[in-house]
């Protein structure tokens, strides 16, 4: 597949059209060219935008889907760029080009490369994927689409402009699992009867939610990171120090992240709107910085999320806390007045449960018999003394799913980007798509930080 | 008299080869987890009589071993090396490459008698080595757990001399 002819993006355009700001985007060489072979021509020609750990989580995911040929890699980290060239090398047996500058990148692969994967810092997302676009690739980009939605927004219309595909990495959306519930058992056979509440949490524990370290030898120096905007935000001239632990620790500054809510809450509260059908009509929230008190971001966060869903009213709270993981790590549940869905990206955290006088018990039953479902074990009174019977109601029966993903998680959704470039499918969260999910999110800091509930118009959340 | 002696020597041989077993049988298995994997089965599940549209599998994982899969230094534990100061890179990329050859080797040398005076003083260096790591990331149950292995060591040396079926008596 070859990508077609497109205008060329100077340095001047790309500075104009970005929201970064200036001065970030000064080019710096590339720092070795390798040798590259002609990919075959129903190859899709790909290249990355950063390489650093979420790099590495969609590489292993991207490894064993057929017709895929690697050509570049870009980040500012020699090092990175380094390990990538290598792991590519190694397992495939042959060489890519490397660049440190995304824009030298973008304007010497033309005509060798198809599509770019984008999983650098929050902050740079919209600038590199409306560059990736204006200059005719298409994008696959990670979640959250920016840290401001003014930014995600600008996405979309450069998704538009440019008629290239946008796929944005929420990969749940692709799951074979989440599809499977919320075709089969949510809206075909409703099983679960009107959705009243939903609960949603990530509890990360402390030991998970440290500074992230690195030897200073191996980062980039105090003048790269300034160039590449590790200092918005701030009104000191940071040193290298300083600007090295925003480089390794973005998530922790507003100006560069969205903060726990943002990293770990957009991928659950995008299950809430996509399962409902609908968007929020408002948001209360709490937050605080109870723990790591110098992080500018709350390290823990509570929401409660009201909807007018087509099934009828619902409220939903999600929790992101990152000093314990006790409470059953992360999950949705969506709770019906049949039954209820725990789901989660892991299945060890999935249940699904009946109530015990549940109106629609003969649907349960075929289900089972049909092998929808999987009937684990009969809800059993926990009992003992200080049981009150008159506060008590019968447990609920329990059940599983009757399959689950042989996978890693994000395969499924680079298959699809992958697909939708031949032609086979749709993206499963397009650009739109993803900031229709999205666009609720951006509010739940400033609903904590004003402590007032925000009732939402279309101006908070139109695309 | 004679017949104490005798008694007392075949067990100190007895001895050494129960040593000269158990450390080389752990260094050879620990060098050929070092190629271990897991391997997958998938079948697609049936709903209806057919399978489903979705590609809901039902797995059943294995274990598998293959010179792909090779990682001297366990992943987790290579990330936490990898930020120690005292650990150059080149030196952990290094050691990574060499760590499940080197037990293999001086596992089998060991078991088969060659030099084996030098063999367990190189495997005492191993050991030494994988100690000095696990200092740097705290890991004490670890670090007694070696140092197990290096009183064992000490003991096989000790006992060297009354070394039997050996290949390469020497050293």
């Amino acid at each position: 597949m070859n990508t077609e002819a497109i205008s060329k993006l100077t340095r001047r355009d790309f500075i104009t059209r970005g929201s970064a700001g200036a001065g970030m985007l000064l080019g710096a060489p590339a720092i070795l060219k390798a040798e590259t072979a002609a990919a075959p021509s129903d190859e899709i020609r790909v290249g990355f935008i950063g390489c650093g750990k979420q790099h590495e989580v969609l590489f292993n995911a991207m490894v064993n889907v057929p017709g895929i040929r690697y050509v570049a890699a870009c980040d500012i980290m020699k090092a990175r760029l380094g390990r990538t060239f290598s792991a590519i090398k190694s397992r495939f047996d042959y060489n890519i080009n490397r660049y440190t500058d995304v824009e030298e990148m973008l304007e010497k692969e033309q005509g060798n490369m198809d599509a770019v994967f984008v999983a650098t810092p929050d902050f740079w997302h919209a600038p590199h994927t409306i560059m990736a676009l204006d200059a005719g690739y298409n994008v696959y980009c990670e979640k959250m689409m920016s840290h401001d939605i003014n930014e995600a927004r600008n996405m979309v219309k450069a998704m538009d402009r440019s008629g290239k595909l946008c796929q944005i990495g929420h990969q749940r959306r692709s799951n074979p699992r989440y599809r499977y519930v919320l075709n089969e058992l949510l809206q075909k056979h409703n099983i679960f009867g009107p959705i009243i509440n939903i609960n949603g949490q990530w509890n990360r524990a402390l030991s998970s939610s440290q500074d992230i370290v690195s030897k200073p030898e191996i980062l980039p120096d105090a003048e790269t990171l300034r160039r590449y905007g590790f200092n918005k935000g701030s009104d000191k001239k940071l040193d290298e120090a300083e600007l090295r632990h925003r480089f390794l620790n973005w998530r922790f500054y507003t100006a560069l992240s969205g903060g726990p809510i943002s990293d770990l809450g957009a991928h659950q509260i995008d299950i809430f709107n996509w399962f409902l059908g609908a968007q929020p009509k408002s948001v209360m929230a709490s937050g605080g910085r109870s723990y790591f008190k110098d992080r500018e971001h709350f390290d823990n966060v509570m929401c409660v999320f009201d909807f007018d869903a087509p099934q009828g009213n619902a409220r939903a709270f999600y929790q992101v806390l990152t000093t314990t993981s006790a409470g059953g790590g992360y999950f949705e549940s969506f709770m019906g007045t049949q039954g209820t869905l725990e789901i989660s990206e892991r299945e060890a955290y999935t249940n699904i449960y009946k109530e015990s006088g549940a109106e629609n018990g003969a649907l349960w039953d075929e289900m089972v018999a049909r092998g929808f479902l999987r009937k684990q074990s009969a809800g059993v009174a926990a009992g003992g003394s200080d049981a009150i019977a008159s506060y008590e109601s019968a447990p609920p029966d329990k059940y599983a799913l009757p399959g689950g993903l042989d996978k890693p998680p994000h395969q499924p959704h680079i298959e699809n980007f992958i697909n939708a470039l031949h032609g086979k499918e749709k993206l499963t969260c397009d650009a739109r798509h993803a900031l229709e999910s999205e666009a609720p999110i951006y509010w739940v800091n400033p609903a904590a930080e004003s402590r007032e509930t925000i009732h939402f118009t279309n101006q908070h959340l139109h695309t | 008299m004679a017949n104490d002696t005798q008694d007392q020597d075949l067990g100190y041989t007895l001895g050494m080869l129960t040593l000269r077993i158990w450390l080389a049988i752990r260094a050879i298995q620990t060098g050929i987890e070092k190629f271990a994997g897991t391997g997958t089965a998938a079948k697609a599940v049936n709903i209806d009589g057919a399978a489903n549209q979705y590609g809901l599998t039902e797995a059943a994982s294995y274990k598998v071993y293959a010179f792909s899969n090779y990682q001297g230094v366990p992943g987790p534990l290579y990330d936490k090396f990898a930020s120690e100061p005292l650990i150059p890179g080149w030196g952990l990329d290094l050691y990574n490459i060499i760590l499940g050859p080197t037990l293999l080797i001086l596992g089998f040398t060991l078991l088969l008698g060659i030099a084996t005076r030098y063999t367990l003083f190189a495997m005492g260096l191993l050991y030494t080595s994988l100690t000095f790591g696990l200092i740097l990331i705290k890991q004490d149950a670890g670090i007694a757990w070696l140092g197990t292995h290096i009183i064992m060591i000490a003991a096989a040396l000790v006992l060297a001399k009354y070394n039997r079926f050996t290949v390469l008596k020497k050293w």
